[in-house]
């Protein structure tokens, strides 16, 4: 009797998460879940691997293949909500993905990288039954090509379905935003565009309108997805076309973002040292142009165009050369650098390196697993669009859909009793984007976009103190 | 080492010490004892002590083994040496190490005591004695795990610290839900036990305070004779009950969920049962030529074993008079102990299984020097960091016990006596043979060999290695160098 009530008392909070797999996605996954009261039950066949995740976080790990039934039995897959199967092959985690559907009715969610099954992602929604498909290389390539098609930002995350886009810079200085506060700046630009959270040497400030502005802040604004280049420069940033972009490593990653950026009219040039990918990726990418030579040679680089092209992207699967390349590309060209990262063991450290502008897959799909999880544990379902941390998870940006009866809708925003450090910044209605007022409303249908440095929201409502 | 941390759990040990200090005071007050104050006073000593703990929050998180070994050996101690002093203060028990080994026996649920008159203690002093071992039994840790919030990493490892055997099986993802689900089994079993003592015509008093002493597998009797003088159905039940409380929780827990075919192949349990049965058997052949009614021998034979394999230490009736062969069987189950998760102290079912298998093992690649053979348990293979695990747990076993043995013998008393009352407080039983059999007890030892035995008893409770942590100094001296720093 007890039991069952101190079962349903955890039950309301927390939601059965099975993961499949305890790699780095599979660990930062489980990271960020158990931070949020879930019960986790983590599979993996490398008992080593299964003993350091229950060593750190408080999970329950079972040591065996994540897709055989009497597995999925153990780690009680009838009376889990979610599944989810990061290991590192597509096909075992489809397997996964289909014997757990079979066995309950839990929600499955699959990594899938290869193109060959990415791009079946409606089959395997429709008839297989997938509650989403992930893929971390395209993931990563879509916020790249997004920081490659606006230089000066170190990221971008995009909302509202594309339709607003999240960018941070950091100011130069000395520069014309330098001690400027941000009620005389709206003033000034009467543009949409709102500061939405600002680090400062190592702190992470929601800013109100008396705030100011210095030199060296790592600033956040979110802005209808045009708008950013034109704010970026009424305020005097260089924003210059990305013409041409060098890939060093054409790898899944490679691959995908070549294609994106293709699409957006971008020449794409590509080395490779494997000669059979090269000319696999001359068949798929005909219009890039592929270099078949070792991409840490200096010279081989140098005859690539690495000093006069606009952007350099290395995607060799190697963090350390790739930060390698970051550092030398920094040295011999003004080109607009992306660093994708794999595992981050050293945060500190690379932050020290001044990189620029750093991809991380795994957080990438961290925050849209959490993003799923957390809609799934909320009263009604489905109610986040989009969840991103920033600055190493102080600060979360959430999309929320406003639904009608919500006690948030249909009030003036200053009525509303907002918890403090929280920023309600865009709202999105019908496709057009508003940086709302004190006077506006929040209407039925809205999604709003919410910067806060609570973590764990999982409604609209939970924007109320 | 991330001492404030440590020193914030020791504030919630003090705290939910001074929590439980209320039962014996309402005790105290059916009974209208004056000595019931002295709890009250030592429960607001420790509030005093502990507040100032808590408030001041920890700043780092940081928690690893290290942290959850100290924090577990220094709360067992922190909660001994609070816990005694309603003994000592109120002169029931007048000697310092005297109260301190009574309660850390209590604690350790091993049972053995230093009084020769049991009897003249007030009942809420009685109560509390029995009490410690229901809280022992479990785990102060674990029960604070049911109720605290703690930082992610710190309740596995202080779980880990406190619970019995080579391994600790979550039965539930979160620690949290996993105590909660061990401490609901332990009390509803508990209230079954008091309710069927009862049920035989046990008083109210003598049904709790036997219940706390077979559900913790403790062994403080409230009677000089232990139980020799209630009936044969009291006898009974407390015989079932202690066997019970010696069985893996996790079975239990099947049971609940009614994972039927797991329960039922259970190994440790099976085997546990088997040794039980087996025991008894070779008691009752080596029994029959006492000339005791069939019936009496089958119980005497049962209660003994069932007391001394679950290490609780009740006796029904002195076998330190039984014949040799009989004496010697209760001496090896002393070693052997419960199931691993439960509530009982010992070597452990499992680890005597593994290490059984490990030898077939070794006698196998003599015959078939390149065989590979994996070490099995339910069906799974056993990792080697587990067998080897087990392997060094017996040697710090054997060189503890051996130089406890030496530490003693300098007394000059015969070996058996030495050799089982090491053997009885490091396997957290009570009784030995001999001086310190059934109807003896510690009083006798000086107190050298009480805090070698204090030792004893927390290094067997909390399985050697936290408390060993606690005397090897790297543990503290990245501690040290920043203080002087």
């Amino acid at each position: 009797m007890l039991l069952k009530q101190a079962e349903k008392r955890d039950k309301k909070k927390g939601l059965n998460i099975i993961i499949v797999g305890c790699g780095k996605v599979g660990m930062s996954i489980v990271d960020q879940l158990s931070r949020e009261d879930h019960d986790i039950t983590v599979i993996d066949n490398d008992p080593q691997a299964v003993q350091t995740v229950t060593n750190l976080y408080d999970v329950i790990g079972i040591v065996g293949n994540g897709a055989s039934f009497s597995v999925q039995t153990e780690a009680g897959v009838e009376s889990a909500d979610i599944l989810i199967s990061v290991t590192g092959s597509d096909e075992l985690n489809l397997l996964c993905c289909i014997a757990a559907k079979r066995a309950s009715n839990c929600a499955v969610i699959a990594r899938v990288r290869t193109p060959d099954y990415s791009d079946d992602t409606a089959y395997l929604k429709g008839r297989l039954g997938l509650a989403m498909i992930i893929n971390p290389e395209k993931e990563s390539a879509r916020e790249i090509a997004r920081i490659v098609s606006l230089p000066t930002a170190l990221g971008v995350s995009s909302f509202a379905r594309g339709l607003a886009e999240m960018v941070r810079v950091r100011i130069p200085e000395p520069h014309y935003l330098h001690g400027k506060r941000l009620h005389e700046l709206s003033r000034e630009l009467d543009g949409a565009v709102l500061v939405c959270a600002v680090e400062r040497n190592g702190e992470v400030y929601i800013p109100d309108g008396s705030f100011q502005l210095l030199s060296g802040d790592a600033v956040t604004f979110i802005c209808p997805s045009r708008g950013a280049k034109l704010f970026l420069n009424r305020i005097g940033f260089r924003t210059n076309q990305t013409r041409d972009a060098l890939i060093i490593g054409g790898s899944k990653a490679g691959y995908y973002l070549a294609r994106m950026l293709l699409a957006q009219g971008v020449e794409v040039r590509i080395i490779e040292s494997n000669r059979d990918r090269c000319e696999q990726l001359s068949t798929f990418l005909p219009h890039a142009t592929i270099i078949h030579g070792d991409g840490t040679d200096a010279d081989m680089l140098r005859e690539a165009g690495i000093e006069t092209v606009d952007a350099v992207i290395p995607l060799t699967g190697i963090d350390e050369e790739n930060i390698m390349l970051t550092l030398h590309a920094q040295a011999v060209s003004n080109a607009k650098v992306v660093t994708k990262i794999n595992r981050i063991m050293f945060p500190e450290a690379i932050e020290r390196l001044n990189l620029g502008s750093v991809v991380c897959p795994k957080l990438i799909i961290t925050d849209i697993i959490v993003a799923y999880v957390r809609a799934r544990s909320a009263s009604k379902d489905y109610n986040i669009e989009t969840l991103v941390h920033l600055f190493d998870n102080r600060v979360e940006a959430i999309e929320f859909l406003a639904e009608a009866g919500s006690p948030v809708v249909d009030k003036p925003l200053k009525d509303l009793q907002l918890r403090d450090n929280l920023l309600v910044c865009c709202i999105n209605r019908r496709g057009s984007i508003l940086i709302p007022g004190g006077d506006e409303c929040i209407r039925e249908g809205d999604s709003v976009i919410i910067v806060t440095k609570h973590a764990g929201l999982r409604e609209l409502v939970d924007i109320l103190a | 080492m991330n001492l404030p941390i440590v020193w914030h759990v020791l504030g919630w040990i003090m705290t939910l010490e001074a929590g439980f200090m209320a039962l014996p005071c309402a005790v105290a007050v059916i009974y209208g004892e004056e000595s019931g104050w002295y709890f009250v006073w030592v429960a607001l000593l420790e509030l005093l002590i502990a507040v100032p703990l808590i408030v001041n929050k920890p700043r780092s998180n940081v928690f690893y083994i290290r942290e959850g070994c100290v924090a577990t050996a220094l709360g067992w101690i922190v909660m001994s040496v609070m816990g005694c002093l309603p003994f000592y203060f109120s002169r029931e028990i007048p000697r310092f190490t005297d109260a301190l080994f009574e309660t850390v026996s209590g604690f350790t649920t091993t049972g053995a005591s230093v009084l020769s008159d049991v009897e003249s203690l007030s009942y809420c002093m009685l109560f509390w004695r029995s009490f410690t071992h229901w809280i022992g039994g479990m785990g102060v840790l674990v029960f604070l795990l049911t109720v605290l919030q703690m930082p992610g990493g710190s309740r596995m490892n202080l779980m880990k610290a406190e619970s019995p055997g080579p391994t600790v099986g979550k039965l539930r993802p979160k620690v949290r839900q996993t105590a909660r689900i061990l401490y609901a089994i332990y009390f509803v079993l508990t209230v079954a036990e008091i309710v069927l003592l009862m049920a035989g015509g046990m008083p109210w008093f003598d049904s709790v305070t036997t219940a706390f002493g077979s559900a913790g597998t403790g062994g403080f009797g409230i009677k000089n004779d232990s139980l020799m003088s209630y009936s044969p159905y009291i006898q009974w039940v407390t015989a079932v009950f202690m066997t019970l409380f010696g069985v893996n929780f996790s079975f239990y827990y099947l049971l609940l969920y009614r994972k039927w075919k797991q329960a039922f192949t259970f190994e440790e349990v099976r085997t546990y049962l088997l040794i039980i049965l087996a025991a008894t058997g070779l008691i009752i052949l080596d029994l029959r030529h006492v000339g005791l009614a069939p019936a009496d021998t089958v119980r005497d034979a049962f209660f003994q074993v069932s007391s001394i394999i679950t290490t609780t230490g009740f006796s029904s009736v002195d076998f330190n008079l039984w014949p040799e062969t009989s004496r010697t069987v209760l001496v090896i189950l002393m070693f052997i102990g419960a199931c691993a998760g439960s509530t009982g102290g010992g070597i452990k079912v499992s680890r005597f299984s593994v290490v059984f298998k490990t030898m077939f093992k070794e006698l196998h690649s003599y015959v078939f020097p390149h065989s590979v053979r994996k070490i099995k348990v339910d069906g799974k293979s056993v990792e080697h960091e587990v067998i080897r695990g087990i392997n060094v747990f017996f040697l710090t076993f054997m060189v503890l016990f051996t130089l406890s043995v030496l530490c003693l013998s300098l007394e000059g008393r015969d070996l058996v006596t030495n050799f089982t009352a090491v053997a009885a407080t490091i396997n957290n039983i009570g009784p030995g043979l001999e001086l310190v059999g059934p109807t003896g007890n510690f009083g006798l030892f000086s107190d050298f060999s009480k805090y070698v035995l204090i030792f004893d008893m927390l290094a067997g409770r909390l399985e050697m290695f936290p408390i060993l942590v606690l005397f090897y100094p790297p543990t503290w001296r990245d501690t040290l160098r920043r203080r002087r720093a």
